[in-house]
């Protein structure tokens, strides 16, 4: 298979993924994009949105168009973190020796939907960690790898605050992609009623494996990415920090801490994906532009200041990436700007 | 290797687009300023002759050759151009891509694919037009010296100043050499009758407009009213009348005893003061070897300031009579507890200035009379080393006076509690006493920036859990609202 072969099966594969993904979730174009950039990026999502808009629902279709086993847990406050991983438990041979066997838990499974992710402790959402960076869960000493692709699907409910646990810095920044999910339309609400109150049920198709997954991951890593482009990248992530000292006011003053270099991945893979998507071999910054509120507004942690006057993260992240474009082009004389 | 070509041919005719354009805009701003300077040679056209305006011709073209050739000169990177050729065609940064990563060893494959798409791409469109023409901001002001030079060009030349300074008198005017056995006087000697003129002129100039004098009212600007001493705003400022007359002010710098004494230092209280002098004078001396006159000057300042209100007139009288009687010794001792009591006087006023807490308000209050009596006479004159600052004067507690909230009986305020028995039991509590009573003698709002602060931290630290995180903001927010 040529190299335009590739590309070509990666185009239609992708489009014929949020086709079937379309084919139930009305609307929300932009959400399903950013959820299959994060699949063949090799990130994790984490979807935020009231209840009620779709969220669970979108994930299930994914999963129900990927040949790939699919795990749920529903996450409570009483969870822990053996029943994610698993355990070990004490099994009798036929001759009656007993021995410890390690019963895998729900996340060796290809997708994981991680629903309500901060209504578990701290504790068991960190059981998540060492699986969503290293793509294996460590248990009584001994590393068992998770099934590969793996890939995570959280949702959280931002204003239901009662008797949640906000994710930490650490278990946040292991997530690609940020998303939030907001209220459709009136026409979208119309389809909405339409396709979920009649008899027939439409149903998905699979259309990708396994191993397709992780070939297109590959042939989105050889992309290429042009010097200005890949610069950008980092001024935008480095504008997010207060500290720095080309920061724009809007970042001094109202963020506590910027995006961690994993914010930069993010932008480029990202990048890369969306690129590639379009039947593109390079990306652009117009594909960075696209991607940076998904990969930064988990990323950025707000002060005082910015919490008491209600900023919002992603016109924040709009100011910086005005700024990190001017920064770009600052010193450059007026005909090479 | 052919699409390799195309993309460099592509760069290169975009970077000498640039190279156009900088010299188009470069030439242009050279041209102003070499009209800028091509102005000299015009306004010096007399003494550079007829071959001015060719100068100043060619000074213009000189500059605008010099700005094209500078703005040929200047470099441009490959990547920039490639950048600019993407932006005119809309190739989302294919060309630059394409460009960077085409000679690069560790390529992908994509990148061969990259550089024959945008091969392809390039092949379609035409490569002009790819950088617009700017025009310098002085090219909108070019007119001016434009127009300038036309001017200068057609008007005749100015005329050029000498080398010398300029004669004012004819040699009718010069006055012949006086004889040194001239009867004349100086002071009668006949003005020459211009430089008389010149001199009315001055005077007249200086004579503005009349005055409403003392009996008008003081307008803005007006001299009466910037010049407190009356008497000679209301005069005119004529400069005859001031040499006749002589200026108040002047007349005052010759009696300086009455002059301000500027050494003196306005922030040292009086007691301060003579005790320096004092100081100054005793210097190690031993009563006998002190100067009378000097002891004698020290007390009648001190008699003089007593006379506002102090209360050492007493003293001071006896220490003159002392004097007067050769008695140096008695007299310093008079002097002493004049200077006592002066500097007695001086603590209370700035006692009577100081904020009030509620330490003093109770000293004065119930237990004044335990600093010595409540007369009035000895709260005047309580004596030296009377103050208020703990360990000082007559009370015995070395640390001050208790306020009034430790004093108060401890068993005023408590909690009693009640059993309560039912399904489960438990215990009512309730709070007793005159806490309330007691008023509070925190500074509320004086720490409300530091207690905003800790709450902050707190926040930040996340101490507070993010349920309760909004009430408390509201309730510094509401604190805020009421200050």
């Amino acid at each position: 298979m040529t190299n335009a072969e590739r590309v070509q099966e990666f185009v239609e594969a992708f489009g014929s993924l949020k086709g079937e993904v379309g084919k139930i979730i009305v609307g929300y174009e932009e959400v399903v994009t950013d959820v299959l950039v994060g699949l063949f990026a090799g990130g994790h999502v984490l979807l935020e949105g009231v209840p009620g808009l779709g969220k669970t629902l979108l994930i299930k279709t994914l999963a129900a168009g990927l040949e790939l086993s699919f795990s749920r847990i529903q996450f409570t406050p009483d969870l822990m973190p053996a029943d994610i991983i698993g355990t070990n438990i004490i099994l009798e041979d036929p001759e009656g020796r007993r021995h410890f066997q390690f019963q895998k838990g729900p996340i060796f499974g290809h997708i994981l939907l991680a629903d309500e992710v901060n209504r578990a402790t701290p504790k068991t959402q960190s059981a998540l960690l060492e699986g969503m960076q290293e793509g294996s869960a460590t248990v009584s000493g001994i590393s068992h790898p998770l099934p590969s692709p793996f890939f995570v699907l959280a949702t959280q409910n931002p204003i239901e605050m009662e008797g949640t646990y906000p994710l930490p810095e650490a278990q946040l920044d292991r997530f690609l992609f940020k998303l939030r999910v907001t209220y459709p339309g009136l026409e979208e609400l119309n389809e909405i009623i339409d396709r979920t109150t009649r008899a027939r049920e439409t149903e998905v198709r699979r259309v990708m494996t396994g191993p397709e997954v992780l070939r297109f991951r590959e042939l989105v890593r050889e992309v290429p990415i042009a010097a200005h482009v890949r610069e950008l990248a980092s001024l935008i992530v480095m504008a997010t920090h207060p500290q720095w000292e080309h920061a724009p006011d809007v970042t001094r003053r109202f963020v506590r801490y910027g995006s961690s270099p994993r914010g930069a991945q993010a932008l480029v893979l990202g990048g890369k994906v969306r690129a590639l998507a379009q039947g593109r071999y390079n990306v652009s910054v117009e594909d960075l532009r696209a991607v940076t509120r998904a990969a930064l507004r988990h990323r950025i942690i707000l002060n005082f200041e910015g919490e008491a006057e209600g900023v919002d993260v992603d016109s924040l992240i709009g100011d910086v990436l005005e700024q990190a474009e001017a920064m770009s082009h600052r010193g450059k004389e007026v005909f090479l700007r | 290797m052919a699409d390799a070509d195309i993309l460099e041919r592509l760069v290169a005719q975009v970077g000498w687009q640039i190279r156009r354009r900088r010299a188009e805009f470069y030439g242009l701003r050279g041209l102003f300023f070499g009209a800028i300077v091509g102005l000299v040679p015009l306004l010096l056209k007399g003494a550079a002759g007829p071959a001015a305006p060719l100068m100043a011709l060619g000074v213009v073209l000189l500059g605008a050759a010099v700005g094209a050739l500078r703005g040929l000169a200047l470099p441009i990177p490959a990547a920039d151009a490639a950048r600019l050729a993407d932006r005119a065609f809309a190739l989302q940064d294919r060309v630059a891509t394409a460009l960077e990563w085409g000679s690069r060893p560790d390529r992908s494959p994509l990148v061969d694919l990259l550089v024959a798409d945008v091969t392809a791409r390039l092949q379609d469109l035409d490569g002009r037009g790819v950088v617009l023409r700017r025009w310098p901001r002085e090219f909108r002001l070019l007119p001016i010296p434009a127009v300038l030079m036309v001017l200068l060009t057609l008007v005749p030349s100015i005329p050029f100043p000498a080398g010398r300074l300029p004669v004012f008198s004819s040699s009718d005017d010069t006055e012949p050499p006086e004889e040194r056995g001239s009867k004349v006087l100086t002071d009668e000697r006949p003005r020459v009758g211009k430089r008389e003129l010149l001199q009315r002129a001055e005077i007249m100039e200086r004579n503005l407009s009349a005055r409403g004098g003392a009996t008008g009212g003081s307008q803005p600007g007006d001299l009466a009213a910037l010049f407190k001493d009356t008497a000679l705003a209301a005069q005119r400022p004529d400069f005859q009348s001031f040499l006749k007359k002589g200026d108040e002010r002047l007349r005052m710098l010759e009696q300086v005893d009455r002059l301000p004494d500027l050494k003196r230092d306005f922030t040292q209280s009086q007691y301060k003061m003579i005790f320096q002098r004092r100081k100054e004078l005793f210097g190690g001396l031993r009563p006998d070897q002190i100067s009378p006159q000097r002891l004698r000057e020290l007390l009648e300042e001190m008699q003089r300031m007593g006379r506002k209100g102090g209360n050492w007139g007493g003293d001071i009288g006896e220490g003159m009579e002392a004097l007067d009687s050769g008695q140096s010794d008695r007299a310093m001792e008079a002097m002493e507890r004049a200077l006592s009591k002066m500097r007695a006087m001086e603590e209370r006023g700035r006692d009577g200035r100081g904020l009030r807490g509620g330490r003093e308000d109770g000293r004065r209050g119930g237990r004044g009379g335990d600093r010595g009596g409540s007369g009035s006479d000895m709260d005047a004159d309580f004596g030296e080393g009377e103050g208020l600052l703990p360990g000082k004067g007559r009370n015995p507690n070395p640390k001050g006076d208790a306020t009034e909230r430790l004093r108060a009986n401890p068993f005023d305020a408590g909690v009693e509690g009640e059993a309560r028995s039912g399904r489960k039991e438990g215990y009512d509590t309730n709070l007793l006493g005159k806490g309330t009573n007691v008023p509070s003698r925190l500074q509320y709002m004086g720490v409300f920036g530091q207690y905003r602060k800790m709450m902050e931290e707190a926040m930040a630290r996340e101490q507070v859990p993010r349920d309760y995180q909004s009430q408390v903001k509201e309730y510094f927010e509401s604190l805020e609202d009421r200050r």
